[in-house]
Parts: structure tokens; C-alpha cells; sequence
């Protein structure tokens, strides 16, 4: 029954607890200068926290921006060991999640490109160069016709050995 | 022998496969990934085409400016002709220079540089000097025997011509389809807003 009581009396001052409040009162930089941040984050399991936590209920209930006004970025990036985090992250993958040809068509990313090379002359380029090797199927396509379906091959095996590894 | 890799072939990709791209536009509708494949006969046609033209230009500067020095010191102008020996003999050891320069050095002439092809050994590695200069002497053989020595780029399993079979050499794509693809995406994206 105690424990009944006590659980009744957290959950009425959970609801109680005014959050915003409570961390306006609280020196966040003082707190984080304080914690080992490297150690911890090596020490936690980010995924099966995230998975626990209702994220959305939480940041309902946070004022971010007064949270991030308050916090010296800098001074936290300063302390990652950003090496030690990136090797934990598999930049593989999230590339290959990308659609990078929706990336390069829809963003500035596709201005910059752009401008980064010499539009003109590499448009003419790439088009000549497309011209060509269209020819070069269609005279192949040609040959193979008449030779009765004889097919060529691709290239230097060892170049092509060497396209197929990561 | 000579890593694929040193030949300027860093990410060559496989032309079957890969993921499945957006319905290419016009001009780009070729194959995605090219590198490290037997380049075809109208490609290499096209930077031979462009060598001619460029290194006949340059003997012609300086032939003319040969010439203007000539008149100037000794009163005797030269003349671009069938007749004048030392001029065809200039004229041959200057293209001699000029594909055994790039080929040895690079395996890409500026012909080749600008439609995006190379010259490697028939292996994948680089084409190195020996292979270079054998080319480079064996390519009038495909000339001399009524152009035949070309019937193999056509023919061929390997696009590889008479000189080439000589020298032990093939020539590849060096040409990065998807890069210019991407650069054309980036344009037409560009070009809408």
C-alpha cells in the first residue's frame, strides 16, 4: 500500500512539474562542464535509449530554443571527440539511403555543381562524348548482327575486377 | 605490373547493374558506367581525327615561323610540299614524338583526352614506355595494309586494333558517364527554378 502511495504522490508531481521552469533554474553549462562527455557517450547505447523514449512527448513539452539559448555549442562540440563519433557511424550506409540524384537536381548542392565546372564547354563535352559511344553501340550492335549475335567483351577483366570491389 | 588503379581508372564501375537510374534524359541516354571498358571504333576514330588536326596545326606554326626565319636569315623561304624531303622527314618525326609522347607518358593524346578514352596495357595496367614506343612504331602498319589493321576495333571481342595486338595494349573508356550525368541533373534542375 506504501508503495502504492508513493507511486500515486510521483506521478501527481510529475504532473505538477512545470519542466520549462525547472531548467530555467538549472545552470546547464555548469552541469555539462561537469559531465565526462566522451565517456559517456561511449558508454550508451543511443539506439536502445531512443527506441525507449517518446521523443515527441518529451520535445511537446520542452522549449527548445530557450534550452538551446542557453547552451554554449561550441563549448560542448569542443569536448567530442568528433573521430571517436564518427567511426561509430556507418557513413556508408546513411550515403546509400540518399537519393543523391534527387539531391543534386532539387538543392543548391546542383547550383554549385553546376557552376563548379565550366558549364558550357563540359556540356558540349559530355555531349560529345555521349554521341560517340552511342555510335560505338550502335556500329557494335551492328557487328554483332552480323557475325550472329557474336558478343564482345567488357573490358580488361582486371579493370572490371577492380569496379566490383567497394 | 601496375595496379588498374594507377591507370586514372580510381572508381570504375560495371556496366550492368548498379542501381537502377531515372529515365535518362536525350543526350545522356548511354550507358551509366563506362571506365575500364573497350572503348568502340567511332570514339577512336573521332580523337584520332582531332590528333591529326591539332598536331598538323602545330607542325604548320611552326613550320611557318621555321619558314619566316629562314627567309629573313638566308633569303630562302621552306615550303610545305611532297617534294621537300626534310619536311616530310620533320613531318613524320614530329607525329612519331607526338604519339609516343602522350602515349608513354599518359596513354591519352589530347584527341583521346577530350573524347575520354586511354590507352592501357591489354591487362588494365599502364601502357609504359616500351609498349608506348612499340605502339607508336607499329600504328602506320595498320595504314600501310589498306587500313585492315583497324578491322579489329569492329571486329574484335576486344576492339583492339593491329598496333595493338603488336604492343600488347587496348584502349578503355576513361570517361565517367555518371559524373556527367549528374552534371546534366544538376543543370536541368537549375535550369527549371
Amino acid at each position: 500500500m506504501a508503495q502504492g502511495v508513493a507511486q500515486r504522490v510521483i506521478e501527481l508531481v510529475v504532473e505538477v512539474l512545470d519542466v520549462n521552469a525547472l531548467i530555467v533554474r538549472i545552470d546547464l553549462n555548469a552541469v555539462l562542464a561537469r559531465v565526462e562527455l566522451n565517456g559517456l557517450l561511449g558508454r550508451v547505447d543511443l539506439n536502445q535509449v531512443i527506441d525507449r523514449v517518446d521523443l515527441n512527448q518529451v520535445i511537446d513539452r520542452v522549449d527548445l530554443n530557450q534550452v538551446i539559448d542557453r547552451v554554449d555549442l561550441n563549448q560542448v562540440i569542443d569536448r567530442v571527440d568528433m573521430n571517436k563519433l564518427m567511426a561509430r557511424v556507418d557513413i556508408n550506409e546513411i550515403a546509400g539511403r540518399l537519393d543523391i540524384e534527387a539531391l543534386v537536381k532539387n538543392t543548391d548542392l546542383g547550383a554549385l555543381l553546376a557552376s563548379s565546372s565550366s558549364t558550357i564547354v563540359t556540356e558540349a563535352v559530355d555531349l560529345g562524348r555521349s554521341h560517340a559511344v552511342s555510335m560505338d553501340d550502335t556500329l557494335t550492335r551492328w557487328v554483332s548482327r552480323l557475325r550472329r549475335n557474336h558478343t564482345g567483351r567488357a573490358g580488361p577483366p582486371e579493370l572490371l575486377d577492380a569496379q566490383e570491389e567497394p | 605490373m601496375t595496379a588498374p588503379a594507377d591507370v586514372g581508372l580510381p572508381e570504375p564501375m560495371p556496366r550492368d547493374g548498379g542501381t537502377p537510374a531515372l529515365p535518362a534524359p536525350a543526350p545522356l541516354s548511354v550507358p551509366q558506367h563506362l571506365r575500364g571498358h573497350y572503348a568502340g571504333f567511332a570514339s577512336r576514330f573521332i580523337a584520332f581525327v582531332f590528333d591529326c588536326v591539332l598536331s598538323i596545326a602545330v607542325f604548320e606554326i611552326v613550320l611557318a615561323a621555321a619558314s619566316f626565319a629562314s627567309s629573313v636569315l638566308t633569303g630562302t623561304s621552306i615550303h610545305w610540299n611532297r617534294g621537300n624531303l626534310w619536311v616530310v622527314l620533320a613531318f613524320f618525326a614530329w607525329e612519331f614524338l607526338y604519339y609516343a609522347y602522350f602515349w608513354t607518358a599518359s596513354g591519352k593524346t589530347p584527341g583521346m583526352q577530350l573524347v575520354g578514352v586511354q590507352v592501357v596495357g591489354r591487362d588494365g595496367s599502364h601502357v609504359g614506355t616500351r609498349r608506348g614506343l612499340v605502339r607508336t612504331l607499329a600504328f602506320p602498319l595498320s595504314f600501310l595494309l589498306l587500313g585492315l589493321g583497324f578491322v579489329g576495333i569492329l571486329l574484335g571481342r576486344d576492339h583492339r586494333a593491329l598496333h595493338d595486338s603488336i604492343a600488347d595494349t587496348a584502349v578503355v573508356y576513361t570517361w565517367d558517364a555518371r559524373a556527367a550525368r549528374l552534371r546534366f541533373l544538376a543543370r536541368e534542375g537549375n535550369g527549371r527554378r
